[in-house]
């Protein structure tokens, strides 16, 4: 008992920073362009598609076809932004119609994976030697212990970005105070289109990831990785880039533990009783600041 | 007093304020363009059983009219967006065909239940009332989950687990379809009410500026959850009827998000915030939507995603909406 | 007559109101100069229910508004503009005004009378079926006065009214604001920036600095004030 407990514990941190990476992305993008990305999960099982298509055309292994899908999503990002959601902000109520927009865009997205890979659900073939590292009685997948350690990586690199270089603490000014551009001096609209490719070629690696850690994907997941980043970005605060991550691990471990015990639906509904009890009591999230003004 | 008073501006001499008599006429002339659109829909929807050979596209054409116009009502008028509208819709089903099958209980006091569920569902999340802008939207739709997940959770012989539940018995399409107009008649009427009494100026006051209202006498928090409690009640009766019409229920079905997303589109297409909006937007978009679902059913999703992004950058306030922006002379007598 | 003793906000660690109190007799204006951050509109805020005062007493004619929401401070007379003027875009001007005598129990041929007076009167009657949003931010400001002065209130608080309103405009602005104590009755506590009108304004002048008061006093004895002029008009 106690060792499934502690398989599930593991489980959680793993998953729950895939979760987090989510959260991240997502809340990077809402921060700085008050832009909620519907399209967030569609994006991640395009990253994970891509991650199969580069191993089964071009031979790729995943770690490499990701400094790839980054550049190549950073670009989709950074062009989408001038197509889609620049013009929102001279709209009357710009959240909810990028709300809206993004949701359309999932459609397209989720329609078009549809017609182009078909429905089945396909896993990427990828093993590594040993397939897996027992801890006492704990069995750890190589690739899922990889794929944690990508995504300790990548988060550690974003943190470092956000925290410590100029154009980060550029973005971080900007979520807090929408004011601060007109100090800090920047082309609004270049930071925006960058920050919504970084959001992007994130969700491509984190879908690669999804690729290694989760037995397979399909067209129609989307929407859940979506739904799942949302409730990590509430259970953290909205628009608060390290409360994702705590909001992505709380939740992780969460699920990962109650699926030990119950069924998968019933830890999904604890994910869902969670931030429930999260917003009666705290309805900024954990990390949020609490309407001040 | 006023009566006497005559202003000058910009060279332009302006009549005296003649009181009421402006008003009461832009007044009048709204209600009876009112009065001609839901005369309309009375005299297409009453007599076609008799003539009509599709009664699925007008039961349907319906079912929409209705989804959209109490999406309004907190959409339109007290400004939510609840991205997880279709809770009410599958908990409406869902009552509906527990209370039939498994209890046994006649048809209308079956829908009665429909409605009360959806009634209570909507209590039940109103304190996430208190949540604002996209924050509600978005627990709005994981509430919506977790609403099929607690379904799918209950005991089998209930609510038929994965298989959902086959109302074979009740089978009786035409009984639906009035039951289905009533609904629509039902929205209709509450729509008529919230728009023309004080409670849809508190509202649509709400909408534009939720603080504001707050300073100057509105009771927000009470005013937002009469219209929340409407808007709940609908669907949860729309859901019910379908579920009698087609005599199936589902989990996938029923919560599926995707009626959340025609209610969303079909309301903003027309217009929200105004009473016609809706039914302007269900009106024209419902019959291409069931043109391309017939010829292109594969590429249903694809259009309909591809139309709710041209319609948010290009017409985002909708027909009317933008209709009234144009034509702002005008904008008085659109109800 | 609005009494305020002792008032005090604190957000956090930071004190935005440290003991402030005021009187405003009936029929009278009260200018309350200071710079960005000494607590003027946290106090407009905190007398019309938007913030919760973290101590200390407001009353108006004995009644007190602590823990009132700021519906109910409306109800008991209290009527405020905002900075940034804060009207309803989307309605018509006449359904603005509305808006703020749903609750007076008035007959709707009252309730038209009324909102054609005020509008006539702030000179936007011409523009009564427009959308709000379609006006210039001057005569935003004004329709958010009109809207106040509606519901006939008691006592109005006024943040900032001169505010990116041109000259034109702000003349007008003036002349009404002068004319509401006798006219309507009221009470109103003028917050701005703009020393001129408040000294041509005012009865009576308070100004605060980092959430107390400095000075109070007629104009002539502001302007002389060593204490302000040191803090405030000579910087």
């Amino acid at each position: 008992m106690n060792e499934l407990l502690l398989q599930g514990l593991v489980n959680g941190i793993v998953v729950g920073l895939i979760y987090a990476l989510i959260g991240v992305s997502l809340n990077v993008i809402f921060g700085v362009l008050r832009v909620v990305n519907f399209a967030h999960g569609e994006f991640i099982v395009l990253g994970a598609y891509a991650a199969y298509f580069a191993q089964a055309w071009l031979g790729l292994s995943p770690l490499l076809a990701m400094p790839l899908v980054f550049v190549i999503f950073g670009a989709m990002g950074y062009g989408l932004y001038f197509v889609l959601v620049q013009r929102l902000s001279r709209s009357n109520d710009p959240e909810h119609a990028s709300l809206l927009v993004m949701f359309g865009l999932s459609l397209v997205l989720g329609a078009l994976m549809l017609l182009a890979f078909e429905a089945d659900a396909r896993s990427l073939n990828f093993t590594l030697d040993p397939p897996f590292l027992m801890f006492g009685n704990i069995i750890l997948p190589t690739t899922k212990l990889l794929g944690l350690v990508v995504a300790i990586l990548v988060t550690g690199a974003l943190a470092f970005f956000l925290y410590r270089t100029m154009p980060g603490k550029a973005l971080r000014a900007i979520i807090m105070n929408r004011d601060a551009i007109q100090i800090v001096g920047v082309d609004l609209n270049r930071l925006s289109a960058l920050t919504f490719g970084l959001g992007l070629g994130l969700a491509g690696i984190t879908g690669i990831l999804v690729s290694m850690i989760f037995p397979s994907f399909s067209p129609f997941i989307g929407q859940d990785y979506t739904l799942i980043g949302f409730i990590v970005i509430v259970l953290g605060g909205l628009g608060h880039p390290i409360g994702a991550v705590a909001g992505g691990i709380l939740f992780g471990l969460a699920e990962q533990t109650a699926m030990v015990f119950f069924s998968g639906t019933v830890a999904m509904l604890l994910g869902f009783v969670l931030l429930i009890a999260v917003i009666l009591l705290r309805p900024a999230g954990l990390f949020g600041v609490q309407n001040s003004r | 007093m006023t009566d006497e008073v005559k202003e000058v501006r910009d060279g332009e001499v302006v009549p005296a304020p003649a009181s009421q008599g402006n008003i009461e006429k832009s007044n009048h002339i709204r209600s009876l363009i009112w009065g001609a659109v839901v005369a309309v829909i009375i005299a297409v929807f009453l007599p076609a059983p008799l003539f009509a050979s599709n009664l699925s596209f007008l039961f349907y054409m319906m079912l929409w009219l209705t989804m959209a116009m109490s999406f309004n009502f907190v959409a339109g008028m007290a400004g939510y967006m609840p991205f997880g509208y279709v809770a009410f819709y599958g908990v409406g089903a869902y009552a509906m065909g527990v209370l039939y099958k498994t209890f046994g209980m006649p048809i209308p006091i079956a829908l009665a239940g429909s409605a009360a569920a959806g009634i209570l569902v909507g209590l039940l999340v109103a304190p996430t009332l208190r949540l604002k802008g996209v924050y509600f939207g978005i627990v709005s739709l994981a509430l919506a989950m977790a609403m099929k997940l607690v379904i799918s959770l209950m005991p089998r012989d209930i609510t038929g687990g994965s298989l959902g539940l086959i109302l074979s018995s009740a089978n009786d399409p035409l009984a639906a379809y009035y039951a289905m107009f009533l609904v629509m008649m039902g929205a209709l009427a509450a729509g008529t009410w919230l728009s023309m009494s004080r409670l849809g100026t508190a509202l649509r006051a709400i909408r534009d500026d939720s603080e504001a209202a707050e300073v100057v006498g509105v009771n927000v928090v009470a005013t937002r959850l009469k219209a929340w409690i409407m808007a709940t009640m609908f669907p949860a009766l729309v859901g019910g009827v379908e579920a009698w019409y087609t005599n199936a229920i589902d989990l996938d079905s029923s919560f599926n998000l995707l009626v959340t997303a025609k209610s969303i589109v079909y309301a903003m297409a027309g217009g929200l915030g105004f009473l016609v909006g809706p039914i302007v937007g269900a009106s024209a978009l419902y019959g291409i939507d069931q043109l391309i679902w017939r010829n292109f059913p594969t590429l249903n999703l694809l259009i309909l995603g591809v139309v709710i992004i041209a319609l948010m950058l290009l017409l985002p306030r909708g027909i009317v909406g933008a209709f009234a922006q144009r034509f702002s002379r005008f904008r008085r007598f659109i109800p | 007559m609005l009494k305020v003793d002792q008032l005090v906000k604190k957000f956090g660690g930071m004190t935005a109101l440290g003991g402030v109190s005021l009187t405003l007799p009936d029929q009278s204006i009260l200018g309350l100069l200071g710079m960005n951050g000494s607590g003027k509109t946290t106090m407009l805020n905190c007398i019309n229910g938007l913030y919760e005062a973290t101590s200390g007493e407001i009353t108006l004619d004995g009644v007190s508004l602590i823990g009132k929401s700021p519906h109910a401070v409306f109800s008991e007379g209290v009527g405020r503009t905002f900075q940034v003027p804060r009207v309803f875009h989307q309605m018509s001007l006449l359904e603005n005004l509305s808006v703020a005598l749903l609750n007076k129990g008035l007959s709707n041929a009252e309730v038209a009378e009324i909102s054609a007076h005020w509008l006539n009167k702030v000179e936007l009657y011409r523009l009564r079926h427009n959308y709000a949003e379609e006006l210039s931010g001057g005569q935003q400001k004004l329709l958010e006065l009109a809207r106040i002065m509606v519901a006939n209130p008691k006592l109005v608080l006024l943040d900032e009214p001169f505010a990116g309103v041109n000259p034109g405009l702000a003349l007008l602005l003036i002349r009404i604001i002068r004319e509401m104590p006798k006219e309507v009755g009221c009470s109103v506590l003028l917050v701005s920036h703009d020393l001129t009108s408040v000294y041509e304004l005012s009865d009576n002048i308070l100004v605060m600095h980092e959430g107390k008061v400095l000075a109070e006093g007629s104009a002539e004895v502001i302007q002389s004030n060593p204490d302000v002029i040191e803090a405030y008009l000579g910087a």
